[in-house]
């Protein structure tokens, strides 16, 4: 019974950065702006694909050799030229990295756009929610039918992070999540300063009450596509983190499974509150690696138990105990505080 | 196209269309009553299947029997959330997305509790032992007892509770709350009994709708959850709170998985696995362009009809 806490403690990391960029894009969508995105997996697959097709194409043609069309009989030819090109050349994988972040982060936000579209033209405010989780699962089965994007149901593999061609796995996988960590603080920052902006408290307004906030002439339907098309380009970077980490793209990953799993995030968190996002994501992490150990752990022993099925009844349990007891979470939303509150304070004291 | 696969694919849309009738009807009642989204009621579904499964596994062969004892146990479970989940939450008065996000949660505890029972007595991917007979067979087709179990026993249902909506107190009671909340409380309904009446109608149809489906075909405890949004498509084509627009929107629901997939594989080439895709594109389409669903024709010809009589 040896755990190498390491490579486990490298792991948590990764898979924590990237659910914190997942809960932080809900965080920004569902907390602040008040729109309901239960499509979350969809977004997240943007990433997953974009990725998958760049290191199809883009990469092959970045170091000046012919893509191959990845599925069918070309399948192992198309697996070694891309394993082969990110194992030589670091430089080229580097790249190949770092402009599939920039085109998904671009494809995540036109998409983010074309799905606000509904938002627009409902009748109901839950009709969104709906709407949304239903395209999740047409995108989702469209792709698994439709062979060009991710050789349909088999999936792609082959999709190793850039820093492989160190030759030392384990300092790789520390880079990768030095990366990831960098990015988490990147949106971290964006998102603050956004919520702490006039932009942020039209996004409040906008939650709180959307007749209020189009009375006093603010548009309503402009903002909230902008706010899912940062929030979309947010979800498909990390996306492309997951799936780069992962090493393997399939259709199965983007369910509703995944959309919920960020939602208990933002819910344990605190809506509205972004560090309150960062810690729903490192409690889900955390509950979700020491139960898969102690399921390897016990497996080891003979104590067989299903931990993939107890995770998601603790997830359900958890959802619905603090809906109830602490619905604002364990960070609430602090107040809001502009310059003109601690004016007039200091003018009160006086 | 063979005239085999073109009734055989009627035949099979009408069989799950009514499915779709009984279970949607009760998203519908919930819907329409309590104002809940209840994802959670693909677990109930579910669990009336596996109840009956269970219950042929023990001996019992009478399908009447079976399909009361559904009933009871899945209404029991359904009061049983709305006192323990949704009734403490409604309290707080909180936005719809908390309800939903509620009754996903117990849906996933739902789902993955009958995973667990299920997994350590090996009860996957089995069918109900009802013996199979074949009734009435021609050339191009094969009617089996279990088509003449599945649709009359949803008709009859989806009757009965059309008659207990409109002739009785309860229904005239339960059709007042779901028109405006405020005055039928003024008005002296008793809202929380007829609440609790709506969660056993809806969670017992599910029950029911449930134990047919596992006679239909062989059930896993994902059955309700990949069924629960074509039963939505049903809900949303129907208008989301008409009782007839519900059924025969679950009727277009059936068609059009099975009777129009097969047309567009035979004509278009389409492949199979696309099918789940359909009632999805229903939903997306009839939220974004005919919010009303099929209810809005009915009313138009409706208002037609009194026009034409107030001034000919």
């Amino acid at each position: 019974m040896t755990i190498d806490f390491l490579s486990t403690g490298i792991a948590l990391l990764t898979f924590f950065g990237i659910s914190a960029l997942m809960a932080l894009s809900l965080n920004l969508e569902y907390g602040v702006a008040g729109i309901p995105n239960f499509g979350k997996a969809l977004f997240v697959s943007v990433g997953a694909y974009t990725a998958a097709l760049t290191y199809t194409y883009l990469l092959p043609l970045l170091a000046g050799k012919t893509p191959i069309y990845p599925c069918g009989a070309n399948l192992t030819d198309a697996l070694q030229l891309r394993t082969g090109i990110i194992r030589e050349a670091m430089g080229i994988g580097l790249l190949n990295f770092l402009l599939t972040l920039v085109i998904a982060a671009v494809i995540g936000g036109l998409i983010g756009y074309l799905a606000s579209y509904p938002a627009l033209r409902l009748k109901e405010e839950w009709y969104l929610a709906l709407v949304l989780l239903v395209g999740s699962e047409i995108v989702r089965i469209l792709v698994r039918g439709y062979e060009p994007i991710i050789c349909a149901h088999n999936g792609i593999s082959g999709l190793s992070q850039p820093f492989v061609a160190l030759g030392n796995p384990k300092l790789a996988s520390f880079l990768f999540a030095l990366v990831i960590l960098a990015l988490v603080a990147l949106v971290f920052i964006f998102s603050e300063r956004l919520i702490h902006s006039p932009y942020g408290r039209l996004l409040k307004a906008m939650r709180e009450n959307e007749r209020v906030a189009q009375s006093l002439g603010k548009r309503i339907t402009r903002t909230r596509a902008q706010i899912m098309v940062i929030g979309s380009a947010i979800a498909a970077v990390s996306g492309v983190l997951f799936v780069v980490n992962l090493g393997f793209a399939s259709a199965n990953d983007y369910v509703v499974a995944l959309t919920l799993d960020v939602w208990v995030m933002v819910v344990i968190g605190g809506i509205g509150n972004n560090r309150g996002a960062l810690l729903g994501a490192f409690i889900i992490t955390v509950l979700d690696r020491v139960t898969a150990i102690a399921a390897i752990q016990l497996d080891q022993i003979g104590f067989q138990l299903e931990f993939t099925y107890i995770r998601f009844i603790l997830f359900g349990l958890i959802i619905l105990l603090m809906l109830r007891y602490r619905p604002q979470g364990l960070l609430p939303e602090k107040p809001l505080t502009t310059e003109a509150h601690s004016l007039l304070k200091t003018q009160a004291q006086k | 196209m063979p005239t085999v696969l073109l009734i055989d694919s009627l035949v099979r849309s009408l069989q799950v269309g009514s499915l779709y009738a009984l279970m949607a009807l009760g998203l519908t009642l919930t819907l329409a009553v309590v104002k809940l989204p209840n994802f959670a009621h693909a677990e109930l579904i579910t669990l009336g299947a596996y109840v009956a499964l269970v219950a042929s596994f023990w001996g019992l062969n009478n399908l009447l029997a079976m399909l009361v004892l559904c009933f009871i146990v899945t209404a029991a479970v359904a009061v049983l959330s709305y006192k323990a989940v949704y009734k403490p939450l409604e309290r707080r008065k909180p936005s719809i997305y908390t309800m939903i996000l509620a009754s996903f949660a117990l849906g996933l505890i739902l789902r993955y509790v009958l995973f667990l029972l299920v997994d350590r007595f090996d009860f996957f991917d089995k069918r109900i032992k009802i013996p199979l007979e074949i009734w009435y067979q021609s050339k191009t087709m094969i009617l089996t007892n279990i088509f003449f179990w599945v649709v009359p026993t949803s008709l009859i249902l989806i009757i009965l509770l059309s008659l207990l909506l409109n002739y009785t107190n309860l229904g005239r009671e339960m059709r007042a709350l779901a028109d405006n909340r405020a005055l039928a409380r003024v008005q002296g309904v008793q809202v929380e009994r007829v609440y609790y009446f709506t969660w056993i109608l809806a969670g017992g149809l599910a029950g029911v709708a449930g134990a047919l489906w596992g006679i239909y075909t062989s059930i896993n405890p994902l059955t309700g959850w990949l069924a629960i949004l074509s039963v939505f498509a049903a809900t949303v084509l129907g208008g989301m709170t008409s009782f007839v627009g519900t059924i025969l929107g679950a009727y277009v629901v059936g068609l059009s998985e099975n009777f129009v997939m097969q047309l567009l594989n035979h004509y278009l080439g389409l492949d199979f696995s696309f099918k789940p895709a359909i009632p999805f594109i229903i939903i997306i389409l009839v939220l974004l362009f005919r919010p009303q669903g099929l209810t809005g024709f009915m009313d138009g010809f409706r208002t037609r009809a009194i026009r034409r009589q107030t001034n000919p």
